[in-house]
């Protein structure tokens, strides 16, 4: 027996214990090829995914190294089997390789002849390749790139690609490094992903990805496409670049359902792209409308499926996805990998917030008990009306005032996502509220006025979910939540997860109505938020009322 | 003990026998158990059962390649000298000398005055095994000496010599079609007649003609063989630290015995089903694969290893159909430390004759093999297990198996060591080989000091040496707030146990994951903890503060444990009238009835209605039958045991008893010498054992015996005979009187004396 941090289970999770004096070692040893899954107080888990192991390889690791890290730090003995299964999902990636010809253009080769013959016998992969140049080589018609990876992914043969890229349109871009700097981790990630190739950098809300992209932009000095999830984001973008980088606004151009604008900077949304017309994508062109060097997706996680095919077509370009989480609630992260490219940086949330770039957070649940009648009406009400009932609840009004009141002086966000509830709030309050109908020039304003301490008290929809820098908020109250989804959590603490001044603590309240299916939601909020290893406490409604 | 017989020569194998000290003769009854049973009377009839030809099969099986080319080497010279004999066969002297002494020990030749002798059956049965043995014929009984074979096929033509060696080279038989056969070299007119003439080839009936082995002797250098017959095939290996060996091996039978338990504690609740034909549904086996996260092979050694050890067996289920329920003895088993569980179940699986490697795969037949199928076992499945634990003990510590090119090396050197095996012996040998892995009898291929007690039988020392290793029992947990709790290591049993009631597991392996549900811990509350007692446990067990969350959570549920209740009754009583109800639960009469009163209207009784309602008239009352369902019934799973196999004893047991009978048999035997030695030289044998071994003795001495024989008309008689073959009930003799071999029915030989 070995006196090892790490504890291998037979399932593939690793558990690692945390307050053992090796377990940061351990913690670097891992982290290249397992997928950390939970990081509560006392044992991290990590889980060993076909996905992560490719990751690895991808970064340059090979199994002997995964193997010898397992067996070094594991307190057990590691199960054979397990150590076997890694030896050989790793010993898939790069059997097949993608490579530029210099006669015949893209072609698929393999050192080893027969998984390029269960390949090429597979239906999926027969439509994609062309001509069989010798033994070894199959031409691919470069058009199929993404496709071919994408399918070959599926059967468990991911290919590498080193077919390379074009430059693109040259754009001068650089970095004003004026009065800030990039943070080491920044650095890190822009170096890491431009060595890759293309790529996924995973950083936490509030680690500044935005940065991550321009000093990418900056290494690539190239035309480039910006996709983001909205034109709120686009717009922060735009004035984050100009703020960050020697490009200047006329050279940024915004493309959205709003305004339709092609420059050598061009920023686009989502949605633009994925709007239909008669069955086609009257936006596609957008892609091939200049010779792009580089192509940022923010928010890979969130990345439409339409987008996935367009971007299949889009293999010959660098591209950089930027994100908080690689979980996809679609489960389509294999296409992530194949598509866009392996995980190319990463760093646990809990390490950047204890460098001090991010705020630490106090999550508290707020339990408040329904009137007797509200309780009878939830009792009896229509299973899909019951959530809404639960969350609407007029005792949690109460609660937000009395809150409020606590932290008179900071910055406060009460975020909702019923937008009767939300007014009710705002008029009592008598706080200005965004949310979908807000136009955009009016969230723009009251975003900045927010920002600049104007206005002290926010409240808003979910439309703040995603993308909206609001650095200064210091509470987040959630009276409500879509089902308590782990991605939405994840966005609205980063909310909040900005560097505060002086060091203060950040307040994430969510107030709960108990014994209903609110509070049913409110757990997986608590796991998820446990889970990343954040102090999470429990208080009655009555003993907040008392703590005030 | 190597020279004892060869002192005096022994007129037969018997008299050899009868000389041999008493530790050599339990040394062969160990050797060859089938001649023990039943105990022979005397050495006579324990030689005559060494000759039988079953028998002689059997301990041929056991022999390696040397061996079995020392015996063929024996064959062709006839009767020789160890010296002359070890001449002919092309292979270190000293092995070869050590492989006679182990024939001589296992009593297929012995030491006749001529000098060695195989055994007369031996021939028989070494016939028929081409590729593994010279192919020569035994020599002539006249044979010439070599100088002289040497120079007769120096005088060859080349045609001569060229058909010579073809004949050599395809069986060492031929015909001769037109050649003469009673030719002198000088009259040879053909190539086949020159060799006839000069008895390089010898005439047999028909016109066939053989090669006499002093010849095939002379074309081969005077060896038996062209190739070496001593080249053991060498193991593929590779280095490994064997503190890495040990550790593997250890974390394998830690995996492998907590397998077993979830498995049984599984199939203690919800058995699975017996097939008709005996053994375990493929759909059983693939949810059992699943929950443990092995493939299905691996599930199938896991659920056979149990059987082997007695801790699952078929019994009936609570609906009464056939079910494959954990044993009694699987509750015994539970209890035991890990290494004293590991070691019951190895020693299981290496006495075993199951073979779980079949399991997936198709039998002649096309039907797939079940697990636990009765038909899934094989003679060969322990011989194959202990070969290769054998084999992995003789590699030194700190050298395994090379990956990959280990396994095939192994089985190589199998084939070597059982050449008389058939192909699927191979095929048992790297089943044994995974198997092994698997059950952490051996690790990163090799064997682990556990691993080599095992293989020498010695479960106790086993299990000491594996403890060590394995992961030591800790009582507390880590709590966490997100209503998990870790155990890092295997936790002790009572925690264990309560810990398992309050919270569901969601990993297994070195250490265990739980996590705590509302369902769990609602679970807890079930089986009779309150809340106080549940957040008391908790916090004794975990080494930090009781996370908020956690406390919230049991706090949650035990507010609402218990807002409706639920009991159970056989019937109710209810009644407008609140008095007479009240009077009926109070009239100590009704005792037994077991009234109670719910509310003031409504009572239940625990007494069923036919039984209730002729005492509630005797009371007084004048009940009504208002509907007779609304019972609730509260059933719980109830845990199912089979009754294991008794009689079972500790292996160390089983060797112990099988010494003291091989011990009893061979004082026996001696016995039985002496009474033998009592009687006149003379004396008839008339039992028909007696009768049988005096024809086998007479067969391997080539003396002449007197026979009493009922004739076709029934009348006795006496021949004068040299026995010269028993086999199947007909004995073939030389006869004297007639002057030619006949055959003669032993059922018909009355008694046997010597002339």
């Amino acid at each position: 027996m070995n006196d090892g941090p790490l504890i291998v289970q037979s399932d593939k999770t690793l558990l690692l214990e945390v307050d053992h004096p090796s377990a940061p070692e351990a913690r670097k040893a891992i982290a290249p090829f397992a997928e950390l899954e939970r990081s509560p107080e006392h044992i991290h888990t990590y889980r060993l995914t076909p996905l992560g192991l490719w990751n690895a390889r991808a970064a340059g690791h090979d199994a002997e190294q995964v193997v010898d890290a397992l067996l070094t730090w594991s307190r057990y003995a590691v199960p054979h089997a397990l150590l076997v299964d890694v030896a050989e999902t790793m010993g898939r990636y790069g059997r097949l390789r993608l490579e530029k010809h210099p006669v015949h253009g893209l072609v698929l080769s393999s050192t080893d002849r027969p998984v390029l013959e269960e390949v090429l016998r597979a239906k999926k992969i027969a439509g994609m390749v062309g001509t069989r140049l010798d033994d070894d080589t199959v031409a691919v018609h470069p058009s199929e790139r993404g496709n071919l990876k994408q399918a070959l992914l599926k059967l468990g043969w991911p290919a590498e690609d080193f077919a390379g890229y074009v430059d693109g349109e040259a754009h001068a871009i650089d970095l004003a490094e004026d009065g800030w700097t990039l943070r080491p981790y920044q650095r890190e990630a822009a170096e890491s992903f431009w060595d890759g190739g293309s790529g996924v950098v995973v950083l936490p809300c509030g680690a500044g990805k935005t940065i991550v992209g321009a000093a990418s932009m900056a290494q690539a000095q190239a035309t480039t496409l910006i996709l983001v999830t909205n034109t709120v984001s686009a717009r922060q973008w735009k004035d984050e670049l100009v703020a960050r980088t020697s490009l200047t606004a006329d050279e940024i151009g915004e493309y959205s359902g709003a305004v339709k604008e092609i420059r050598p900077v061009t920023i686009a949304t989502y949605q633009v792209l994925t709007t239909k017309r008669k069955g086609v994508y009257p936006h596609l062109e957008l892609l091939d409308a200049r010779d792009w060097g580089l192509i940022v997706y923010d928010e890979v996680h969130l990345l439409p499926a339409p987008i996935f095919r367009m971007t299949a077509d889009l293999q010959a370009r660098r591209r950089l996805g930027l994100t908080a989480t690689l979980v996809r609630e679609d489960g389509r992260e294999g296409e992530v990998f194949s598509l866009i490219g392996p995980k190319r940086y990463d760093a646990p949330w809990k390490d950047i917030e204890a460098q001090g770039y991010i705020a630490p957070a106090d999550c508290v649940e707020v339990r408040v008990t329904l009137p007797d009648g509200e309780r009878l009406a939830y009792a009896t009400s229509d299973p899909d009306t019951r959530y809404r009932l639960a969350s609407c609840t007029h005792a949690k009004i109460d609660v937000v005032r009395g809150l409020v009141r606590q932290h008179a002086g900071q910055p406060t966000l009460v975020i909702g996502q019923y937008i009767d509830q939300l007014d009710e709030i705002a008029e009592m309050l008598d706080a200005p509220v965004i949310k979908g109908e807000t136009t955009v020039k009016e969230r723009q304003r009251l975003f900045n006025a927010f920002r600049a301490g104007e206005i002290g008290l926010l409240v808003v929809s979910k439309v703040a979910n995603f993308s909206i820098d609001l650095p200064s908020a210091e509470v987040a109250i959630q009276v409500s939540g879509s089902f308590g989804s782990r991605q939405e959590e994840a966005q609205r603490l980063g909310r909040l997860l900005r560097p505060k001044t002086e060091g203060r603590t950040a307040h994430f309240y969510t107030i709960v109505s108990r014994d209903t299916v609110d509070a049913d939601f409110a757990q997986n909020r608590q796991r998820f938020l446990a889970e990343q290893g954040y102090a999470y406490r429990i208080v009655d409604a009555g003993d907040l009322a008392a703590e005030a | 003990m190597s020279s004892s017989g060869r002192t005096t020569p022994a007129r037969t194998l018997a008299d050899q026998l009868r000389g041999w000290p008493d530790e050599r003769l339990v040394a062969l009854l160990r050797a060859r158990p089938d001649l023990a049973t039943p105990a022979p009377q005397d050495s006579s009839q324990l030689a005559s059962r060494a000759a039988t030809r079953s028998s002689i099969h059997r301990a041929l099986d056991g022999l390696d390649h040397l061996e079995l080319s020392v015996l063929d080497a024996l064959l062709v010279a006839g009767q020789t000298t160890p010296e002359g004999l070890i001449s002919i066969v092309r292979a270190d002297p000293q092995r070869t000398a050590a492989a006679l002494q182990h024939l001589l020990d296992l009593a297929l030749a012995w030491e006749s005055p001529g000098g060695v002798r195989a055994l007369a059956g031996v021939a028989d049965a070494m016939r028929g095994m081409p590729g593994l043995v010279s192919g020569l014929r035994p020599s002539s009984p006249d044979a010439p000496g070599p100088a002289d074979v040497a120079a007769r096929i120096a005088e060859l033509s080349p045609a001569a010599t060229a058909m010579l060696r073809h004949v050599d080279a395809h069986g060492g038989e031929g015909t001769t079609g037109s050649a003469r056969r009673t030719v002198s070299p000088a009259e040879a007119r053909t190539p086949a007649e020159e060799l006839i003439s000069r008895r390089l080839l010898v005439p047999r009936d028909g016109d066939s003609v053989v090669l006499p082995g002093e010849v095939g002797l002379a074309l081969r250098g005077g060896r038996t063989t062209a190739e070496p017959v001593d080249d053991v095939p060498d193991l593929a290996t590779s280095p490994r630290e064997p503190a890495l060996v040990a550790r593997t091996a250890a974390g394998a039978a830690f995996d492998v015995v907590r397998r077993v338990e979830l498995v049984l504690d599984h199939w203690g609740v919800q058995p699975p089903s017996v097939l008709r034909s005996g053994g375990l549904a493929v759909r059983d086996l693939r949810a059992l694969a699943r929950e443990l996260h092995v493939d299905e092979p691996g599930a199938a050694l896991v659920v056979e290893v149990a059987l082997a050890a007695g801790l699952v067996a078929e019994a009936v289920d609570a609906d009464g159909s056939p079910a494959w329920l954990p044993t009694d003895e699987f509750d015994v088993w539970s209890g035991r430390p890990v290494a004293e569980r590991w070691t019951r179940l190895v020693g299981a699986w290496l006495a075993s004759s199951r073979v779980p490697s079949l399991v997936g795969s198709r039998d002649p037949a096309g039907k797939a093999w079940n697990a636990l199928a009765p038909e899934l076992s094989s003679g060969l499945a322990e011989e194959a297990r202990r070969l290769a634990l054998e084999v992995l003990a003789q590699l030194p510590d700190g050298e395994v198996l090379a990956a990959g090119t280990g396994i095939p090396s192994l089985v190589q050197r199998a084939r070597w060591l059982r050449p008389r095996r058939p192909t699927v012996f191979a095929d048992l040998v790297t089943a044994a080989v995974t198997e092994a892995a698997v059950l952490g009898v051996s690790g990163a291929g090799g064997l682990p000091p556990s691993g080599r007690h095992v293989a020498a039988d010695d479960l106790a020392a086993a299990a000491e040496a594996i403890d060590q290793h394995l992961p030591s029992p800790v009582e507390h947990v880590l709590l966490q707030a997100d209503l998990t709790a870790v155990a890092p290591g295997p936790l002790e049993t009572e925690v264990a146990r309560r810990l398992h009631l309050l919270a569901d597991v969601e990993s297994r392996g070195g250490a265990t994951v739980y996590r705590f549900t509302a369902g769990s811990v609602r679970r807890g509350l079930d089986a009779g903890w309150s809340a106080a007692e549940v957040r008391d446990f908790l916090s004794s067990v975990s080494q930090t503060p009781v996370p908020q969350p956690l406390e919230f959570l049991v706090d949650d549920v035990a507010r609402t444990f218990g807002s409706v209740r639920v009991g159970h009754a056989e019937a109710f009583l209810r009644s407008d009238d609140e008095a007479a109800l009240a009077a009926l639960v109070h009239d100590p009469r009704g005792r037994s009835l077991g009234l109670r009163l719910l509310a003031p209207t409504v009572a239940i009784a625990t007494s069923p209605l036919d039984v209730l309602l002729p005492r509630l008239r005797e009371l007084g009352a004048a009940p009504v039958v208002e509907a007779a369902d609304g019972t609730v019934r509260v059933s719980r799973p109830d845990l199912l045991r089979a009754r294991g196999r008794r009689g079972r004893r500790p292996a160390g047991a089983v060797e112990a008893r099988r010494a003291a009978e091989v011990q009893a048999v061979a004082t026996a035997i001696r016995a039985g010498d002496r009474a033998g030695s009592s009687r006149p030289a003379t004396a008839e044998s008339t039992t028909p054992s007696g009768a049988l071994a005096a024809l086998r003795e007479a067969i391997e001495a080539g003396s002449t015996v007197v026979i009493g024989y009922v004739d076709n008309h029934g009348a006795t008689g006496e021949r004068v005979v040299d026995p010269r073959r028993l086999d199947g009930g007909r004995l073939a003799a030389y006869d004297h009187r007639a002057d030619d071999v006949r055959e003669f029915a032993v059922h018909r030989i009355t008694g046997v004396r010597r002339a």
